[in-house]
């Protein structure tokens, strides 16, 4: 019997469901596998069943949110977030660079009193996530992937190693000798350093490492001339969310 | 002298396309602003013979970064072994880069043999490249002594004003010669300007490091409990820059992977480092080389140390990359002299 899958999106742009219904050729392959049962941006169906499999998109940014996924994950065996809106908050996660009320007055002016609003959560802020497919947008490889370990039911971590690991082994010049800031040596492996390979640096959208080695980081940052606000600065437009404390939002 | 031959400068392009017709040839392009790798050729046109050093060694092509070694049927129960391989011709090897190869000669040729490495290395062709002057700052080749040429290569060319002297070391290589008809015999006066050259190296090639080449060994076996080890240990960002640039790192992780038939699928050697925080940790959760000082400790003494005892020759070339690559500016020189250092103290 095919996996009951099914495709879910919260605060996000729908890039990564797009990156999904983009495969190509493997997509045939993956549909062999698993049943589509729900996926509003490709189709219009709806199971409202359980689900083998939820495939989650996007972050948690509202009180209606937060019940929401909780309701996805009470029926759902298995539970993925796909980019980093879902995974680590992502570019949602600069809104917590502000205070709350500050920032809902700045955005909806005198009406901000009717909108819901809680500082941005990742998925694993609210409900317990079993499979994380990085990035912004997503890397389709690592999908695939994750996809198969879901499918057989074995464990799948994102490697252990920072972006600089991949980014050597394709053989680009180092952006720091460029004269630029790249997230490469704090940022988790695992896109095949993607954006290095096409001319851009490094923003941080897989998250931070495990270990990040603090000490050196600095001594990097020492050895360019950068000061740590820049670095900062560039990190948070990915990764703010994950200041918000567990439970904070409840 | 009967094995010297001259070419042309202006002919290397010939020769570059000559052989490109017929096999993969690769030798080292500009990369970014002020890099270079190995990359396919088809003509001599991008080929950059003062190139400094490459981003990753020539060891690219003899082990590939991912290798699929076993392709699988679970259903038929199939189990193949596979294996890669082309003729290619690899143009433009420094001095540093050939002895990086015979290192790994020597490591796979071991038993048990890695016959995978042994049948891909058989189709390639080297084609050594004297250097004149250093690459750059970070090189310590005079100490490792692998600026002069020590065998290793099919031809080795050396750049002399208009034109290059080959040494033609193998048949192979012989056959490669005859085979373009550009190359003449080179005479007299050729044979005292490659002598000339030679003698101009000593003058700009001097050991980098104040310490004998016998005594780099007996350094690190006196330095395992060293505080130079932690001092690196706090720099070290664990990214693996220095072994995936390393001529001479060799190790690998083997990968099974399944289609999304799961069903089929193949097992890969893919290249790992003993800078990955798990590198050394087995079942059980027990990691061997927990810190990072511990690690880089490791890694040097897999150069200076340890294949000494077992293989009688150091395992750094002397090339430099690992201090070119790391990004949190960990100095191949400087660790050494810190060693020494810290020895006179004592």
């Amino acid at each position: 019997m095919k996996a009951k899958v099914a495709f879910f999106d919260f605060a996000c742009c729908e890039g990564c469901q797009l990156q999904v219904a983009n495969i190509g050729e493997a997509l045939l392959d993956v549909l062999d596998k698993i049943d589509v049962v729900e996926f509003r941006e490709v189709m219009s169906e709806k199971s409202g069943g359980d689900y083998d499999v939820a495939v989650i998109e996007g972050s948690i940014t509202t009180k209606h949110a937060i019940e929401r996924i909780k309701e996805i994950r009470s029926i759902a065996k298995v539970l993925i977030t796909i980019g980093a809106c879902a995974s680590i908050g992502g570019v949602n996660g600069m809104k917590n660079n502000f205070e709350l009320p500050e920032i809902k007055k700045y955005v909806y002016g005198e009406d901000e009193k009717y909108f819901d609003s809680v500082p941005t959560m990742a998925v694993d802020q609210v409900v317990k996530v079993d499979y994380y497919v990085h990035g912004c947008p997503m890397y389709v490889p690592e999908f695939v992937t994750v996809l198969k370990h879901a499918l057989m039911g074995i464990p799948y971590k994102a490697p252990e190693k920072s972006v600089c690991t991949e980014c050597k082994l394709n053989e680009n010049e180092c952006l720091f000798d460029r004269g630029l800031t790249c997230m490469g040596p704090v940022t988790r492996a695992g896109c095949n350093s993607w954006c290095i390979n096409n001319g851009n640096i490094c923003y941080g959208c897989r998250g931070m490492l495990d270990d990040p080695a603090k000490t050196g980081q600095i001594e990097i940052l020492k050895k360019h001339d950068i000061p740590l606000e820049w670095v900062t600065n560039k990190f948070n437009m990915y990764n703010k969310a994950k200041d918000v404390k567990e439970n904070e939002n409840e | 002298m009967e094995n010297l031959v001259i070419l042309k400068k202006e002919d290397l392009n010939d020769f570059v396309m000559q052989i490109a017709r017929t096999k993969k040839v690769v030798a080292p392009v500009k990369k970014g602003v002020k890099s270079f790798a190995f990359e396919e050729v088809t003509s001599g046109e991008r080929i950059d013979l003062d190139y400094t050093s490459t981003i990753l060694p020539p060891k690219k092509y003899f082990l590939p970064q991912k290798e699929t070694i076993v392709e699988y049927d679970k259903s038929k129960k199939k189990w193949t072994p596979t294996l890669y391989s082309e003729e290619i011709v690899l143009f433009g090897v420094h001095t540093c880069d050939l002895f990086g190869i015979q290192c790994l000669d020597i490591i796979f040729s071991e038993n048990p043999k890695d016959f995978n490495y042994i049948l891909r290395k058989n189709r390639i062709l080297i084609i050594g490249l004297e250097c004149s002057n250093y690459c750059d700052e970070n090189a310590s080749c005079a100490l490792m002594d692998n600026h002069n040429p020590n065998g290793g290569y099919d031809l080795f060319f050396t750049e002399i004003d208009d034109r290059f002297i080959i040494h033609v070391n193998t048949y192979h290589g012989e056959k490669l010669i005859n085979k373009t008809g550009l190359c003449t015999k080179a005479d007299k006066r050729d044979i005292s300007e490659l002598r000339l050259l030679k003698e101009r190296k000593r003058n700009v090639f001097k050991n980098e490091v104040d310490i004998p080449y016998a005594e780099l060994k007996p350094l690190f076996e006196k330095s395992m409990k060293s505080k130079v080890w932690d001092e690196i240990g706090e720099k070290c960002v664990s990214c693996g820059n220095c072994t995936n640039v390393c001529p001479t790192c060799y190790c690998f992780d083997i990968i099974d992977d399944i289609n999304l038939d799961l069903n089929t699928g193949t097992r890969t050697r893919v290249w790992d480092s003993c800078q990955n925080g798990s590198f050394a940790e087995v079942a059980g959760g027990e990691n061997f080389r927990e810190d990072r000082g511990e690690r880089q400790r490791h890694r040097l003494n897999r150069k200076f140390n340890y294949p000494v005892s077992k293989f009688r020759r150091y395992f750094c070339t002397g090339c430099g990359r690992c201090t070119r690559a790391c990004v949190a500016g960990i100095d191949l020189k400087e660790t050494i002299n810190s060693l020494i250092e810290e020895k006179k103290g004592n």
